[in-house]
């Protein structure tokens, strides 16, 4: 429930030149990049700890293959947070910009120019990715102090050990440099405001402009195109050789890459047919319209999900298609010690991916809850003409509903698919005791059951969540705010 | 046993009506012991100048905000005391509104907003009720701008989707508030002649809160407020008179 706290700063005792911190969505962006930079930092001091451990033990110590293997996993496990993050980020400014319309215009219409405007968008995203980078990195020092004295205690002897490394600096400057870049990526609808907006009494668009941009859609099909063929090449080089792996890894990043550039292509018809499942009721159609009604919103908080669930099932594929291909190519048995390190490996990667589905959780509930507080009004209006609070209650939780279910759903199929090439592409030519003479072939997918029902389970607690805020604060608004003039 | 407001020829009513917003020393009294009744069939022009209680009256009238002392009646129904989800269904059900402004839901189109009272009560209309939608979509002129949503729309013809929404259940009484405030003149006027043609015609009981001298002029009876009170109660009268009338009231205050 912090992730809710959080979305609210209540009192932050700051000078009136900071007051913007306590706009909804602020509090948010900084507990996104305090995830990260602390998620960042915590990966750093593990990844040197453990280079430390095998540099000290006589018989790996001075191959420093492992070392250099868990250094690379690391910075793509923090690369894959910051990505997030800064979607996340970019979409909440994007998303506080257009609540600020009207006073924007305001500015502008006093003399403002839309570039200083835009400038001090960018400066408060500064500001925000610093305070979140100090908080994180505080948070990650607190935590990596924890688990270091916790893994001395547990392994005994381990040579000394500093926390204090010049390179957790990486991930939280980091952090503070992608929010900067976030904040200016998503003030661009700065731009677009006219002072006019100030003293037009205009009615909103109820659905942004999502065309527009054909470049980027051709270029992201053409990526999409490629690393499918990619992809399906790979598992094919894989029935030859392992290096099958590095054609299917290219295809995988070509093809992720395409679909989130795409996400305003792809997410809204999925969200048309998550919608169609909940009916023709009054409040069913209200949310479904609602989930569409930014689709350039709507997209982007859900593709930080589906790439935090994509991550996840995909490790969890992987690993469990890596032990069927093995156990098949080891004729029907498989040494459970081996078994037993997949699947621990599996589990510490899941959690670890988990954490940029974290962000992305964030992310989608502050939007959700800014959705709600930028359309009172219009709550207004519904209650005034007959919506009851119930029915409110039920519009809002259908309309989270919606965009998380999408999100799952997509997600669990592209892990699935993802999960089952890498190991396809790894292993499909491995040839195991005792007949050295037949490779595994093709395997069909194996999905275990366990990180599904966690997904699952997760996703409906992440409804509820993203759910209360916005229903606490939609069920307060009362009839007469619908009359209110501005 | 107690006369009805249906026995007294009336749509709504309140009774000793007071509102006071605060407590102590620094309350206000937006309405000060009203009793009045809006008549069925007729249009009712509610004005006053800014702060004279007049849209606090038809908060109250039509169930949208609570009294402090008093009773109010909407057909025979009292609604002082009613819980919120009784007053959301009567207002669902028999109350029409039209606002100056934001009247529509954006995301849905026209039609959708039309029917959105019949969607919110989970049903469908029925065979009269359909005649009755397409007649007033005929007369409103919106046959063609069914499908548009409200942006698409004109700012006179977003208020005739409202004023089709607000006749389409047939309600006890449509509240108007200051319905042509963002009209220019020549849609204002049509709006006006809509929704009087609907109390002539078809005997829909209407009331609106306005301070706008001609559109009050449309309407078959005036009542001023002032100050928390009735302080006039006229029948149909030129937008000369009720321009004179209000401005002498404005002076002598």
């Amino acid at each position: 429930m912090s992730a809710v706290a959080a979305v609210v700063p209540e009192s932050t005792e700051t000078g009136p030149r900071l007051t913007w911190l306590r706009d909804r969505g602020m509090g948010a962006s900084i507990l996104v990049a305090a995830l990260s930079s602390a998620f960042g930092v915590v990966l750093v001091e593990a990844t040197a700890y453990i280079g430390a451990m095998l540099q000290a033990d006589p018989y790996i110590g001075d191959s420093g293959t492992l070392a250099v293997v868990v250094a690379m996993l690391s910075v793509l496990l923090i690369g894959v947070a910051l990505y997030v993050a800064a979607i996340v980020t970019a979409n909440t400014f994007s998303t506080i910009i257009a609540g600020r319309t009207r006073h924007i215009a305001l500015v502008r219409l006093i003399g403002g120019s839309a570039r200083s405007q835009r400038a001090e968008v960018a400066r408060q995203g500064l500001i925000v990715g610093a305070i979140g980078a100090s908080i994180g990195l505080i948070a990650g020092l607190l935590i990596a102090w924890a688990g270091v004295a916790f893994a001395d205690r547990m392994l005994g002897d381990v040579p000394a050990f500093t926390l204090m490394l010049p390179t957790i600096l990486i991930p939280t400057l980091g952090v503070v440099l992608t929010t900067w870049a976030a904040a200016w990526v998503g003030s661009r609808r700065v731009l677009a405001v006219t002072p006019l907006q100030a003293i037009a009494g205009s009615v909103e668009r109820s659905h942004e402009d999502a065309a527009g941009r054909p470049a980027r859609h051709v270029g992201a099909l053409l990526l999409l195109i490629a690393g499918v063929a990619l992809l399906a090449f790979g598992v094919l080089v894989g029935l030859v050789t392992p290096l099958g792996v590095v054609v299917a890894f290219l295809g995988g990043l070509l093809s992720f890459t395409g679909i989130s550039l795409a996400a305003v292509l792809v997410i809204p018809p999925l969200l048309r047919l998550v919608g169609k499942l909940f009916g023709r009721s009054a409040t069913a159609r209200l949310a479904a319209e609602n989930a569409l009604r930014y689709p350039e919103r709507s997209s982007r908080m859900a593709i930080g999900v589906v790439m935090g669930v994509t991550l996840v099932t995909m490790f969890a594929v992987a690993l469990e298609s890596v032990k069927v291909l093995l156990t098949k190519a080891a004729g029907g048995e498989l040494d459970s010690e081996f078994a037993i390190i997949m699947d621990s490996f599996a589990a510490v990667m899941m959690v670890l991916v988990g954490i940029s589905a974290v962000i992305a959780a964030v992310g989608l509930v502050n939007l959700l809850t800014i959705g709600v507080v930028q359309r009172r009004r219009e709550l207004g209006l519904l209650r005034a003409i007959g919506l009851s609070n119930r029915q409110v209650r039920r519009m809002i939780l259908l309309e989270a509903l919606h965009i998380t279910i999408t999100a799952t759903a997509t997600g669990l199929v592209l892990g699935v698919l993802y999960g089952w090439i890498a190991a396809q592409s790894l292993l499909g030519s491995v040839r195991m005791p005792p007949h050295f003479e037949e490779t595994a072939g093709l395997v069909a997918p194996a999905v275990p059951w366990i990180p599904v029902v966690v997904i699952i389970a997760a996703t409906a607690v992440l409804t509820l969540v993203a759910a209360a805020t916005p229903t606490r604060l939609a069920t307060r608004v009362a009839p007469v705010e619908a009359l209110a003039v501005d | 046993m107690e006369i009805t407001t249906t026995d007294l020829g009336l749509a709504a009513r309140v009774q000793h009506l007071t509102k006071s917003y605060g407590a102590g020393e620094s309350a206000v009294t937006a309405l000060d012991d009203i009793s009045v009744g809006i008549r069925r069939g007729q249009f009712t022009a509610i004005m006053g100048p800014s702060g004279s209680g007049k849209s606090t009256l038809m908060h109250i009238m039509a169930g949208l905000d609570a009294p402090t002392e008093g009773r109010a009646w909407i057909g025979d129904t009292e609604i002082t005391g009613l819980g919120d989800l009784d007053l959301t269904i009567l207002r669902r059900r028999r109350v029409g509104f039209i606002f100056q402004s934001f009247n529509l839901v954006p995301t849905l189109d026209a039609i959708g907003n039309i029917l959105l009272p019949f969607e919110l009560d989970g049903r469908r209309p029925s065979a009269i009720e359909r005649a009755r939608i397409n007649g007033l979509v005929e007369t409103l002129g919106l046959g063609a701008r069914l499908r548009h949503r409200p942006h698409e729309l004109s700012g006179g013809q977003q208020q005739r989707v409202a004023i089709a929404r607000a006749l389409a259940t047939a309600p006890d009484l449509v509240f108007a508030d200051e319905p042509t405030g963002n009209l220019d003149s020549a849609s204002g006027r049509e709006v006006l002649q809509l929704l009087s043609t609907a109390s002539r015609e078809h005997g829909q009981s209407i009331a609106m809160v306005t301070h706008d001298a001609i559109a009050a002029s449309h309407a078959d009876r005036v009542l001023y407020l002032g100050d928390g009170r009735i302080v006039a109660d006229h029948p149909r009268q030129s937008a000369e008179q009720i321009a004179a009338y209000m401005l002498a009231a404005e002076v002598s205050a």
